[in-house]
């Protein structure tokens, strides 16, 4: 065969005429017990997604038990007025479904995905765990041994060592925040089965909680069926949480966690902006996109396309906790690992793309391109039941209206690219950003101080 | 021309049908139409894999998968993913053992450029590979090595336990990301050699899912397709043939800064595409899938020794599969006390098999996972090509689901008295040395979550 190839070549194609989608409108409702549902029907999903929201956020957690939401949160599984934890384990199993729980700081989520012909079944079990959970003494004692074990692995992960050393230094050490979500050797011992139980019976009921349904309903009497299952649930009227503000000191500075030997630097980039209910919002995601959303986006476009220094780094926002007021913060972060002997020069060119963006700006070929893609994947990213439930999820999660994709959606398609710029430039000011390196100190520590990028201090893993 | 059938819908499949066709130089074309979705997923399975590297490449296909993303004739630099990202797609690759993937979901009104640029590069990619390219991309590659590997607490696990269960000279003793060495080795020379080998029509299956007509489909992938020339010059890949049983237990233990003690193993196990193979599947579900599974209860629950145990299976065609066991021990609890209760596991399943009950459970997981896969347009694509390229037919993929509900428990007590023991496993056993007891906190704001965008090596 030649080099050349043999083969007819076409002029590219264009692009046929669009077919409508919209991002799916939920039907909201109320059930006797006060339990806000939000339910979509999905023709073809034929595995439901149903995510229930509690309002147990983190910092309701009592002093010095950081992580007993997180327990609770497994021991919905563990066992019923109906079920052992074996039995219920394999009762869930037995229907083919998935029950997925976990504590963040705007509540705890229980996330279950069950085939439409066992919906009942499915349902029925997460009723169970949320009306009627056992908390014995015994299995709360083993989640707690378990947690325990979890935490060594957690510290030697190079990407979850460096986003908790992150929040140490963002946040106060008076907030939450500033703690791992589900907590410490120190706090978790202290957690037991009375713990878990107090704290479920003053935070956890069905008047401030959500459930939503996603999937193929087809031939479903849904409400009969909620009425069986989550209408059951019983429970005390309440005010929803009153949502702390979030502060964070982003002062410039270098954090190094010394990883001695490491072949390579994970680093994270951070500082917190504003969330969804900024008008900035759809700026925001755009230009963080054209700044590092995918490998054609300016830091990989030199750090790996044209260096090789690795395999990505990326740039994100992500919503920490939103308030009704629109009070709350999302982090802001630039994150991906580079090799441990090119961590100075990566790290130089990061912040020169950030600086030339800061100079020049953005392009409109570039907005147009993000823009496109932005808007142009969302039928492929809801192609499936448990994507559209959490996003309608995290709407209700973060006080915002559940056409607020929708919106987004037209927003993004309506920014330019000044606007784009801007936020981009604000989000990531480069004598604002906190940068957590986790790796070899001894190799990467003068390379870094030379870069004038902020103090440089070194966190030993003891 | 191209020609066709359709097959019936089969229990399980959920109603989907699929069309077979062949263009003149070979390109085996698979189409399913759901109109569900606006979106259109092109899945592309080039018949290669590593295990058709040869000695001192180790590493090759999937390097070469990146350079894949670097342009063809008419497709500058990344142009492939500014085109498919800029009309709202998204696009990856994979590499395994057996074979390689390309695929891009596209909203359906963009189908068309996909296959404009999966044909660029098939038929002519040598036009814009060079140098530049090929050290970028080896970069690229180490990094990656290093970040999913080399610098991650028994990251190195799967390549150590797949080198023990296959022999030294086995196609399948190396795993798809390959040596440091061989990375360093490969030439430019190399990568157009292996592109002239195996990136050719013939060797090659192509399918198209989701809100598509069939008819402009055919035209469009005749029109860009084919042309290419097709070509013979595939070497058959090594034998992969080996006896049921091991014969013996293979070990090794590694002394390394690991934060806890843990206990892997590979049971050499049929291969895929056989009803043992689906037997070995619900086997391994009762016995370590999920959390009702037999270990999971021993060990995790009853015994409290292990922070986590379960088995997985790595489905394997040319090869004998694996059965993958995992298991990081509690607290100081030592190895062998582990490896005992899942002897005794092991056997007691070989000799009662599984409950009713316990059937039933494993069959109702496998399907829900069959539901996901062939839940998105993509997910159906990749496994047409599967059943397409592994077995020669696509027709299998959908029903998959339903040759998993036929297996009785006789078989699933049989495959396990026959594979899962001591004397068909390699064991790889993780002694942390000491590197300072660490400090006892941990965040789980995966912040670094990695992005869906980048080849990958499975």
């Amino acid at each position: 065969m030649t080099e050349l190839a043999t083969m007819e070549f076409h002029p590219r194609p264009q692009a046929g005429e669009a077919r409508p989608w919209a991002f799916p409108a939920p039907e909201r409702g109320t059930l006797d017990n006060g339990l806000t549902v939000l339910r979509c029907h999905r023709p073809g999903q034929q595995v439901v997604a149903v995510e229930v929201l509690l309002d147990a956020p983190l910092d309701a957690e009592p002093a010095g038990l950081d992580g007993v939401a997180t327990i609770m949160a497994r021991a919905f599984s563990e066992g019923t007025d109906q079920h052992s934890a074996e039995d219920f384990a394999a009762e869930l199993e037995r229907a083919g479904a998935t029950l997925d729980a976990h504590a963040d700081h705007p509540g705890v989520r229980l996330s279950l995905e069950v085939p439409a012909s066992r919906l009942a079944k499915g349902l029925g079990l997460l009723a169970d765990a949320l009306r009627a959970p056992a908390f014995a003494e015994s299995e709360v004692e083993r989640l707690v041994r378990n947690r325990l074990d979890e935490i060594p692995h957690e510290m030697a992960n190079p990407s979850r060592r460096a986003a908790k050393e992150l929040s140490r230094q963002l946040f106060p050490a008076s907030s939450r925040m500033s703690r791992p979500r589900q907590g410490t050797e120190e706090t978790v011992e202290g957690i037991d089965a009375g713990a878990v139980r107090a704290f479920y019976d003053r935070h956890v009921r069905p008047a401030t909680s959500t459930a939503v349904v996603v999937g193929d309903l087809t031939g479903i009497d849904l409400d009969a069926l909620l009425g069986e299952t989550l209408g059951a649930w019983k429970g005390s009227p309440a005010e929803p949480h009153a949502v702390p503000p979030v502060t964070a000191d982003d002062t410039g500075r270098v954090v190094i966690v010394d990883r001695p030997g490491a072949v390579q630097t994970q680093l994270l980039i951070g500082r917190i902006g504003p969330d969804r209910h900024d008008r900035v919002w759809a700026a925001q995601v755009l230009g963080t996109y054209c700044l590092g959303g995918t490998l054609t986006s300016r830091l990989d476009r030199v750090l790996r396309e044209e260096k090789g220094y690795t395999y990505g780094v990326r740039s994100f926002g992500q919503v920490l906790r939103s308030a009704p007021d629109g009070s709350g913060a999302a982090m802001l972060a630039i994150s991906g690992s580079v090799d441990t002997p090119n961590t100075g020069p990566a790290l130089e060119d990061l912040f020169t793309v950030l600086r030339t963006l800061a100079g020049g700006g953005l392009t409109d070929a570039e907005r147009d391109v993000a823009v496109q893609n932005l808007v142009g994947v969302a039928p492929l990213k809801y192609e499936t039941a448990a994507a559209v439930a959490g996003t309608l999820a995290d709407q209700v999660e973060q006080h915002l209206p559940d056409d607020y994709q929708a919106g987004l959606y037209r927003q993004l398609a309506g920014t330019g690219t000044v606007e784009a710029t801007a936020a981009v430039v604000n989000a990531f000011p480069v004598d604002r950003l906190v940068t957590v390196l986790v790796g070899d100190a001894a190799q990467i520590k003068a390379p870094v101080e030379a870069l004038g990028i902020g103090q440089v201090t070194v966190v030993t893993a003891e | 021309m191209p020609m066709g059938h359709t097959a019936t819908a089969e229990a399980g499949s959920g109603g989907l049908t699929a069309t077979e066709h062949r263009l003149s130089n070979g390109l085996r074309v698979v189409l399913s139409e759901d109109h569900l979705t606006p979106v259109a997923a092109v899945c592309l399975w080039y018949d290669v894999g590593s295990r058709h590297e040869v000695k001192g490449r180790t590493g090759l296909a999937h390097l070469f998968e990146h350079l894949m993303f670097q342009g063809s004739a008419q497709v500058q630099g990344n142009g492939h993913f500014e085109l498919v990202q800029g009309a709202g797609g998204s696009l990856n690759g994979t590499t395994s053992f057996e074979r390689t993937n390309y695929f891009e979901t596209m909203p359906a009104h963009q189908l068309e450029l996909a296959l404009w640029l999966e044909a660029d590069r098939m038929g002519s990619l040598l036009a814009a590979l060079d140098d530049e390219s090929m050290e970028n991309q080896r970069d690229v590659v180490k990094n990656e090595r290093r970040q999913r590997y080399d610098n991650v607490p028994y990251g190195t696990a799967f390549e150590r336990l797949t080198a023990l269960a296959y022999p030294e000279g086995h196609p399948y003793h190396h795993t798809p990301i390959g040596s440091m060495a061989d990375l360093d080795a490969a030439t430019l020379e190399d990568a157009r050699a292996f592109f002239r080998t195996y990136y050719a029509p013939n060797n090659a299956v192509l399918s198209v899912v989701g809100d598509i007509d069939p008819v402009q489909t055919l035209a469009w992938i005749e029109k860009y397709f084919g042309s290419i020339a097709s070509h013979d010059g595939k070497p058959a890949p090594r034998d992969g043939a080996l006896p049921d049983v091991i014969g013996g237990q293979l070990r090794e233990v590694v002394e390394e800064e690991v934060p806890a003690r843990a206990l892997m193993a590979a049971y050499r196990l049929p291969q895929d595409g056989t009803c043992a193979c689906d037997a070995a599947d619900l086997a391994l579900t009762v016995l370590g899938g999920g959390e009702s599974s037999r270990l999971y209860n021993r060990l995790v629950r009853r015994d409290r020794t292990a922070v986590a145990a379960g088995f997985g299976l790595l489905r394997l065609a040319g090869a004998p599969s694996l059965g993958w066991l995992d298991v990081k021990t509690s607290g100081d609890v030592e190895v062998p006390v582990v490896e005992a209760a899942i002897d005794e596991e092991l056997a007691r399943f070989a000799e009662e098999g599984p409950t009713a009950e316990e059937m039933e459970r494993a069959q109702a997981q496998l399907e829900r996972e069959w539901l996901d896969r062939l839940g998105t347009v993509a997910g159906r694509a990749d496994e047409l090509c599967r059943y397409a390229v592994l077995f020669g037919d696509p027709q299998l993929a959908l029903t998959a689901v339903q040759r998993v509900l036929e297996v009785t428990p006789e078989e699933v007590r049989a495959i396990a008295e026959a594979r899962l023991r001591p004397d068909n496993r390699a064991v790889l056993v993780y002694e942390p040395v000491a590197g300072g007891a660490q400090d006892a906190d941990a965040q789980d704001a995966d912040a670094a979550a990695t992005d869906d965008t980048e080849e990958a090596a499975k």
